[in-house]
């Protein structure tokens, strides 16, 4: 299989759709405000007339590149072109102010590389055996996952539970709007034939993430990055032995991304500054933190490079996305055809066998594309928003029309760009809505279908040792965030 | 955002603003459950199709009503001036023009010209950055249609 697979990227297209992909990404990521989210969901679309495996190569390569792209404005300027790169603003700007800003962006594109590698490999290991499993999972077991998943991203994903527990109701209830999954009846269409379909994953991504951006720019009209000078960029070079002394940090730090990224909603901001964290307590040198460590770069970088395979896991094997960015990668997914979930290795192996090949050797590509672009990059932070938005509007018009030749998604696109804009600014955060869009309706019919098949019994909830192990898992998260929430000092 | 003022209630902003709209919908939404959702039964046990739709809307209304409460005495993010808000109902309004016009007009019209107004709406007033959105809109429009065969309107 890996042969085949690997047989599969002896194609130029997929080294062509690589590269444009990790050069787009790190220009794109090195404007702040425009995140891999966006970028992706923009650039769906293009991949309609490719065929699956480059399309989703290209796309993959925007999310490494972008990542990459986000700590050169945070190094440079102190502005993180994505949250999480905040973290390794703190000790790369420092790095930067003193005229190492070279070795600062250095060590955090080998630290992003060595992030994506490891968290591939764990991909590798861990997708298929985790969706060979899900193959035995019937309704009730979906069922319980699906919950649990659901309250995992409002116990653990950052900020109020309360605001991320509305958002993933809000989520719910617009994934209802549309034909019932069990009989078919129309919901919430009012007599409407287009509302039939419900509301489609691209068009609401754009919305929120594209179109609310233009609206956030109109209403607060101040440029991306101000006029702060960038510090000199000397030559500069990382020794392979400097990197050696670092390598516990390393693996600690993609060990963290990979894990943290496996839980569904939690995103790659809260394992950079976990890392970021670790690393200082376990240093020799603490007192250098936030005045210029390079592990202190690393570390987050190392981090939130390896959520991307951590969060792939549960998104392709369960069909259950780890955050913003897998949800857009399961949307791309499922309209080339790839539908995640415990059949996509069973039916698509090889393809994403190649996948998953490519997002490992795609490394050497991004530290190349890396060291030559970051000075092109550096440039892009100066773009101002009126010279970017009107091209954002044009293109998420043009995103939402094309996946399915129909205006109506344009309004539904415009209809989420105007309720993004206005959870953004009310501070409620928006991947628990996604995912509960995502997971709303198969948790209503995996839930409706087990107790159809229990004749109403809930019983069948506690009725295989799966589902007693996942309603231990509930109320063990449960425990757990309780347990956080008393120990919490109050201020 | 979350801090707390002083004693008494906080100035209303975008959090209660939000907050109270997405409660009017839930509420306007259970309202209208049954007329929106008709059953067929056949007999069978267990929820039906207004089942999930109602526990999720009755859940929605009440953390919603729980977090208007909380938020009543919790700083807001500030609904700012008119002119700003203004600002961005001149490019919602912009876009749905755009999208009103497009079957007529077509998509390079209707695009071309929601992104001036974004672009004059966000301060420019140089022609040359002006005309920008009029060649992307093209490039876009041409590329859509030929390169990927999408048939926009």
């Amino acid at each position: 299989m890996l042969v085949d697979a690997f047989l599969e990227l002896l194609n130029l297209w997929v080294l062509v759709a690589a590269l444009v992909g990790i050069v787009a990404g790190i220009i794109i990521g090195a404007i702040p405000g425009l995140g891999p989210t966006m970028a992706i969901a923009l650039l769906i679309p293009v991949t309609f007339s490719m065929e699956p495996i480059p399309a989703i190569i290209l796309l993959l390569g925007v999310y490494q590149g972008a990542i990459f792209g986000g700590s050169i404005s945070a190094v440079l300027l102190n502005v993180p072109g994505t949250p999480s790169s905040a973290a390794t603003a703190i000790d790369g700007f420092a790095m930067a102010r003193r005229g190492e800003g070279g070795r600062a962006l250095r060590f955090a594109l080998y630290a992003s590389v060595f992030g994506n590698i490891f968290s591939c490999l764990v991909l590798m290991a861990l997708a298929e055996p985790l969706a060979r499993f899900a193959l035995d999972f019937g309704p009730a077991e979906m069922a319980m996952l699906m919950l649990f998943a659901l309250l995992v991203i409002v116990l653990f994903g950052g900020g109020s539970r309360l605001d991320a527990l509305i958002m993933v109701l809000v989520g719910a209830c617009a994934g209802i709007v549309g034909l019932d999954p069990i009989s078919g009846t129309p919901r919430f269409t009012f007599g409407s034939f287009a509302f039939e379909n419900g509301f489609q994953l691209i068009p609401v991504l754009i919305g929120l993430f594209a179109m609310s951006e233009v609206l956030l720019q109109a209403f607060d009209r101040e440029p991306l990055v101000g006029d702060a000078e960038v510090p000199p960029l000397k030559s500069s070079v990382v020794r392979f032995v400097e990197l050696w002394r670092m390598r516990v940090t390393l693996l600690l730090s993609s060990l963290i991304g990979t894990f943290v990224g496996i839980l569904p909603g939690i995103g790659s901001t809260v394992p950079a500054f976990m890392s970021y964290n670790l690393a200082r307590s376990r240093s020799a040198d603490a007192a250098q933190f936030g005045k210029g460590a390079p592990e202190g770069v690393a570390a987050p970088e190392a981090a939130n490079n390896a959520v991307t395979g951590g969060a792939l896991v549960p998104t392709l094997a369960l069909g259950i996305p780890g955050d913003a960015v897998t949800a857009v990668i399961l949307g791309a997914f499922m309209l080339h055809g790839l539908a995640p979930g415990p059949f996509l290795f069973r039916d698509h192996g090889l393809e994403v066998y190649a996948i998953f090949e490519a997002l490992l050797l795609s490394s050497i590509p991004t530290v190349i594309l890396g060291l030559l672009f970051f000075r092109v990059a550096i440039h892009v932070t100066r773009i101002q928003p009126r010279h970017l938005l009107p091209a954002i509007t044009i293109l998420a018009i043009f995103g939402a029309f094309s996946v399915n030749n129909s205006l109506f998604d344009v309004w539904v696109m415009l209809g989420a760009g105007v309720l993004g804009f206005l959870f953004r600014r009310a501070g409620f955060p928006l991947p628990p809505l996604l995912i509960g869009l995502i997971l709303g309706a198969p948790f209503e019919q995996s839930l409706r279908q087990a107790l159809l098949t229990s004749g109403g019994g809930y019983g069948i909830f506690v009725g295989s040792p799966i589902t007693i192990g996942l309603v231990a898992l509930i109320g063990l998260s449960l425990a757990i965030s309780l347990t956080l929430s008393l120990r919490k000092p109050r201020t | 955002m979350s801090s707390r003022t002083g004693g008494g209630f906080a100035r209303p902003g975008f959090r209660l603003l939000t907050t109270g709209l997405m409660l009017a919908a839930a509420l306007g939404a259970i309202a209208v459950l049954d007329q929106q959702i008709e059953i067929f039964g056949f007999g069978d046990s267990g929820p039906d199709a207004r089942s999930f739709p109602r526990m999720a809307l009755w859940l929605l209304a009440a953390v919603l009503a729980l977090r208007l409460i909380l938020g009543l005495r919790q700083a807001d993010a500030p609904l700012g001036r008119p002119v700003r808000l203004g600002r961005v109902l001149a490019v919602a309004a912009a876009t749905a023009l755009a999208l009103w016009l497009m079957p007529r007009a077509g998509f390079f019209v209707g695009a071309a010209g929601a992104g001036i107004v974004v672009a004059l709406v966000l301060g420019e007033k140089r022609l040359p950055a002006l005309i920008l959105p009029f060649f992307i809109a093209a490039i876009v429009a041409y590329g859509g249609r030929h390169g990927l065969n999408i048939p926009l309107p």
